[in-house]
């Protein structure tokens, strides 16, 4: 019973102890209520995951509408290693999902046996393996429906390109996109790599509660653009069966539109392994392929010099200029001679025309060509003559890129003057680079340039820019390719050459093979001498000759002469593309047992020597 | 005084004098509860509500025993209390040491602090804490006791050393500092001001000692004493730096001549400056005795205590196990121990994301889901955090705060001291469960099991708070009918 000052002192100390406390931590409340760490995200990190849904990959069609890139379900296989029952019978496990033995073991061996993540240890498994591995009812593993690209067709592989999973490079590179994540899948070349965007599609988002297991799609995910190609399957097939066994290229394009039929380039691949179990180790069996090179898409990535056809290009540049006029005769004297200087030539009537000398392929003419538009009285020498010669090739595409839609295209090369200047330290003239006459000397192109020559004289003096995709899903390509390109040269010059073409496949030429009755096909074939191995084979063709319906240029390396090898196969496409049938099954048996020597280009050890002729 | 209240029992209805605000608050601390418990147990519609598989059915027929308890205990006669104190202390440590016995005993999370009977369990501990608070109050409300008497005292602690007895042996640490929480009364009942701010700082001292080096703290600890000896001697200042230079001379002087001879061993530099301080003491007294400076003895006592406490904290952390070690390493930020803290973080995200009114009833993510093992039990006050919000919590607070304020003025106008160290001790043993309970839900401490009173699920908890507070209630209630006016707050 004290109630001194003191008790009331300590009495009130009590009361203010339990308060403050209580206002410490009312205190504390708050704080952690407006001013921590971000609790409300944690909490929702606690049950929600963001998952992000992959759209299917758009696929591809061929001009017909028939399938080059399909989409096909396949399964991912996941292990759970805590529910793997021990011991495990590797070897049955491998043959039931047809993964390689070696690897389930390494993968077994590398994930620690009671982990609970899920991993992915093999991808792409058959719906039958997927099916069997259920059947099996072996625990530990479930399998997730993926898709993979297969294709029904098997053509075209350089063109289409392939997918493989993304690396971390290119994660890193793309990481602004926000789009790739880990083992998503990105166009690796081809079309795939070219239309990333378009065919890859939107990624969708959902909000996926892990405690109540409910969905909710926060954002749609968006299946990728088809793309409807402007290749002829059926075509392309054809030509990559022609050209089967020998190292080559072709490419067709119809000239009315600039859209590539065919590009088939030899040797190539079954596309169906790049989404194969396989795939890595044969793409560096491809990779390594030193002497053919499989992976060079040889339609674009291939310079080579054009030869005898690009004596079309020096005719028409010396009718724009007005040196030449079609009935302008040259004599041949088995060859060009001037000084020591001589450019020999096969045996034929002599002084000829231009359309006869189109048609033969006679050099010595050209060589006069060559001579009169450099030596042009206009141009103060021979140089500016020259410089004027490389505007008009130019635009005929030479030497520069076309702009085509799919990547790694090259421009070829024909030389700037500072090029001669060097070399010859500014003492030349059209003599010294007469080479550049037949399509010779440091002159270089594609396949796809050379029928884009044949394309534009077809067209009479334009071309479109040649392109392999004619639709994305429903839109239309761009106004690059459907806007027509004229070369410096005018129309009414055009006249003459084809009618040296015609002439040369209809009448007294070196390409008759390629003669198609009903259709007047026009060709110019082309030798392109080599000092390694055989010369290259090349053609330039297109049909009919009025209205044409498709330009082709084939080049079959180490194929002797054009006719030989060349003509043939081009003019095998051009009937299949026009008549639908094949109406000379001999010849398709003839280039099929067509032998080409590669010994001699690519053994190593044999001696160069410089052929004649 | 004593007749009084015989005569008023026989003339008085039953519930008169019942401090019936109180009692409201009781019921809606214990509401509150319910509706927790509910929601943290909450199965979904998968089982029937009334279902008895449902948890908070248990906890719904633990509240009707309470209120039949709290009847019972309204209809006693409350001269019982001082009575049978005694008798109710022993009967409740033992029941506490029946933990002990094979077949009986179950041990939960390291502690074995449980018995099982049939069906249900039970945490003796509880009780033998309203035994406890009964024993201390019979003891202080003998005639012969004064608080300011160190053999009083000292059967204070032998009152209280049995406890300690029972939970070192059960293994349960955080029940058994409890009993410390019985300062607060002491210090109301006119405790000597300096043992207490000592005990104190011994608290602040034990964990900080962990936090630090030894090396740091002890410059930290001299360097403060000095600055206070420099204060309360005013113009003597110099001398104490002299005794303070002289002392750690001496030290370094022994402690060079020992690393000559010895290999350097823990914190030994510091054990000599230990003893060297306690070999000065008899210097001290006689100087102090010379000059009559009182304080000095305070400061050099202080001193003394607090690196005994630097020195003995860690032999007493080392004495604790494993999993204590973990909480408070935990707590400290120390560890780095995922699942140790893991129900702390989970803990603190409800409360962090609980927003000013909360997510809604049975809507919170944390408790719907199951983040929080011990939403239902220890960890409750996050629950409500979550569900209600900060205006929940601060509901609680209130009720809470004006439950022990009114348990505490329950005390203050008891006439007996009995009564008045019974209501301090249930006071100071709620408020130290509310206080170290809501404290680690939050982070703020390190985790002790120890529930939240009157709304954690458990039959023990509730049992034992209603108990001890309704033996304060019929008290009350006695004091009431005895006093003709009374004084109101």
């Amino acid at each position: 019973m004290r109630y001194n000052s003191s008790n009331d002192i300590r009495r009130f100390f009590s009361h203010v102890l339990v308060i403050g406390i209580f206002v410490c931590y009312f205190i504390g409340l708050i704080y952690m209520q407006f001013s921590s760490a971000d609790y409300d995200s944690k909490a929702e990190d606690n049950y929600i995951s963001y998952l992000r849904e992959t759209p299917p990959r758009g696929e591809i069609f061929d001009r017909n509408g028939n399938y080059l890139v399909q989409n096909q379900v396949c399964y991912d296989l996941i292990i759970t290693p805590y529910k793997v029952q021990q011991p495990f019978d590797t070897v049955q496990f491998a043959k039931i999902t047809g993964v390689e033995l070696f690897r389930l073991k390494r993968a077994l061996k590398r994930l620690p046996a009671k982990s609970r993540d899920k991993t992915i240890i093999a991808r792409r498994l058959s719906a039958e393996a997927n099916l069997r591995l259920q059947e099996s009812g072996i625990e530990g593993f479930t399998t997730k429906a993926s898709t993979m690209r297969s294709y029904p067709r098997p053509v075209a592989a350089h063109l289409l390109g392939y997918i493989a999973e993304i690396d971390e490079k290119g994660l890193r590179y793309r990481a602004s996109e926000n789009f790739y994540e880990e083992r998503d899948y990105i166009g690796k070349s081809g079309l795939e790599a070219e239309y990333e965007h378009q065919l890859r599609g939107e990624k969708g988002l959902i909000r996926y509660n892990r405690k109540e297991k409910i969905d909710e799609v926060m954002s749609p995910s968006v299946p990728g653009k088809d793309l409807i190609c402007t290749i002829d399957g059926r075509l392309q097939e054809f030509a990559e069966e022609l050209l089967k066994g020998k190292v080559g290229s072709v490419v067709a394009i119809e000239p009315s539109t600039g859209e590539i039929l065919v590009m088939a380039s030899s040797p190539t691949y079954d596309p169906n392994e790049s989404s194969g179990p396989q795939w890595g180790n044969y793409y560096m069996q491809l990779l390594n392929h030193e002497v053919r090179r499989p992976l060079l898409n040889r339609t674009t990535k291939s310079s080579q010099p054009p030869g005898s056809t690009f004596k079309l290009v020096n005719a028409l540049i010396g009718l724009q200029e007005g040196v030449l006029k079609p009935h302008y005769r040259y004599e041949c004297n088995h060859g060009y001679h001037y000084g020591k200087i001589k450019m020999g030539c096969h045996p034929h009537a002599s002084p000829l025309n231009l359309d006869y000398a189109i048609a033969t392929s006679c050099n010595a003419y050209f060589c006069n060509v060559f001579r009169s538009i450099l030596e042009n009285k206009r141009y103060k020498s021979s140089k500016e003559g020259y410089e004027a010669w490389r505007e008009y090739v130019e635009s005929f595409g030479f030497g520069v890129e076309l702009g085509v839609d799919f990547p790694n295209e090259i421009s070829g090369y024909v030389p700037p003057r500072k090029f001669y200047d060097k070399r010859y330290h500014a003492r030349w003239n059209a003599l010294t680079i007469l080479s550049l006459a037949i399509g010779q000397g440091e002159l270089l192109c594609s396949t796809l340039q050379l029928a884009n020559l044949a394309a534009t004289i077809a067209n009479r003096g334009y071309f479109y820019t040649p392109h392999t995709v004619r639709m994305i899903g429903k839109d239309s390509i761009g106004e690059e390719f459907r806007s027509r390109h004229y070369t410096k040269v005018e129309k009414q010059h055009f006249e003459s050459v084809v009618k040296g073409m015609w002439r040369a496949v209809n009448v007294d030429g070196t390409c008759r093979a390629a003669n198609l009755a009903g259709f007047d096909v026009c060709g110019k074939t082309g030798t392109s001498q080599n000092p390694k191995g055989d010369d290259h084979s090349t053609f330039v063709s297109f049909a009919p000759r009025n209205n044409p319906k498709i330009a082709i240029a084939a080049y079959i390396e180490h194929g002797r002469s054009g006719a030989e090898a060349a003509v043939p196969i081009a003019s095998l496409i051009e009937e299949l593309y026009l008549t639908d049938t094949i109406r000379r099954p001999a010849l398709v048996d003839y280039v099929k047992n067509l032998k080409l020597n590669y010994w001699n280009a690519y053994d190593s050890k044999k001696k160069r020597v410089k052929k004649d002729v | 005084m004593f007749n009084q209240r015989v005569h008023n029992r026989q003339s008085v209805k039953l519930f008169s004098g019942l401090d019936y605000g109180f009692v409201a608050i009781y019921l809606a601390l214990v509401a509150i509860g319910l509706v927790a418990v509910i929601s943290a147990t909450w199965r979904g519609d998968d089982v029937a509500i009334f279902s008895l598989s449902n948890e908070y059915m248990k906890h719904i027929i633990y509240i009707g025993m309470s209120l039949t308890i709290a009847f019972v205990i309204l209809l006693c006669d409350s001269g019982l209390w001082h009575k049978y104190a005694y008798v109710f202390y022993v009967a409740s440590l033992l029941l506490a040491l029946s933990t002990m016995l094979p077949g009986i005993g179950l041990e939960r999370n390291g502690a074995r602090a449980w018995i099982g009977v049939g069906g249900f369990t039970l945490q003796p501990i509880e009780f033998a804490m309203v035994g406890l608070a009964l024993g201390v109050a019979r003891l202080m409300s003998d005639y012969s006791f004064s608080v300011e008497k160190p053999k009083s005292l000292m059967k204070v602690a032998l009152i209280i050393l049995p406890i300690f007895v029972v939970v070192k042996l059960q293994n349960d640490f955080g029940t058994g500092l409890i009993a410390c929480s019985l300062l607060l009364m002491l210090f109301r009942e006119g405790l000597n001001m300096w043992l207490c701010i000592l005990i104190v700082c011994v608290v602040v001292l034990f964990f900080l000692s962990m936090l630090m080096p030894p090396t740091p703290l002890l410059v930290a600890l001299v360097i403060l004493f000095s600055v206070i000896s420099a204060i309360l001697m005013r113009q003597r200042w110099k001398v104490a730096i002299k005794y303070l230079g002289v002392l750690f001379f001496v030290t370094t002087l022994l402690y060079g001549v020992y690393a000559l001879f010895a290999e350097e061993g823990d914190n030994t530099y510091y054990k000599f400056l230990l003893c060297t301080t306690i070999a000065s003491l008899p210097a001290i007294i006689w100087w102090t005795y010379r000059a009559n400076i009182r304080e000095l003895y305070l400061i050099t006592g202080l001193f003394v205590v607090s690196m005994s406490v630097l020195f003995t904290s860690n032999v007493l952390y080392d004495n604790l196990h494993g999993y204590q070690k973990l909480r408070i390493d935990t707590w400290l930020g120390l560890s780095q121990d995922r699942d140790a803290s893991y129900n702390v973080n989970q803990s603190k995200i409800a409360i962090g994301s609980g927003g000013l009114t909360g997510k809604g009833y049975l809507q919170g993510t944390q408790i719907r889901y199951k983040m929080v093992p011990e939403r239902h039990t220890d960890f409750i006050f996050c629950t409500i955090c979550e569900e209600f919000g900060l205006l929940g919590a601060g509901v609680l607070f209130l009720l809470y705060a004006l439950f022990i304020l009114k348990l505490m003025r329950m005390g203050d106008n008891q006439q007996e001291s009995f009564g008045r160290v019974y209501c301090y001790s249930a006071a100071s043993i709620l408020t130290y469960h509310v206080v170290i309970n809501i404290g680690f839900t939050m982070g703020f401490m390190p985790v002790m099991g120890i529930t939240l009173p009157l709304i954690s699920y458990g039959g023990s908890s509730l049992l034992a708070t209603t108990i001890m507070v309704f033996i304060a209630v019929s008290l009350d209630a006695s004091t009431r009918r005895a006093l003709p006016v009374y004084r109101k707050w």
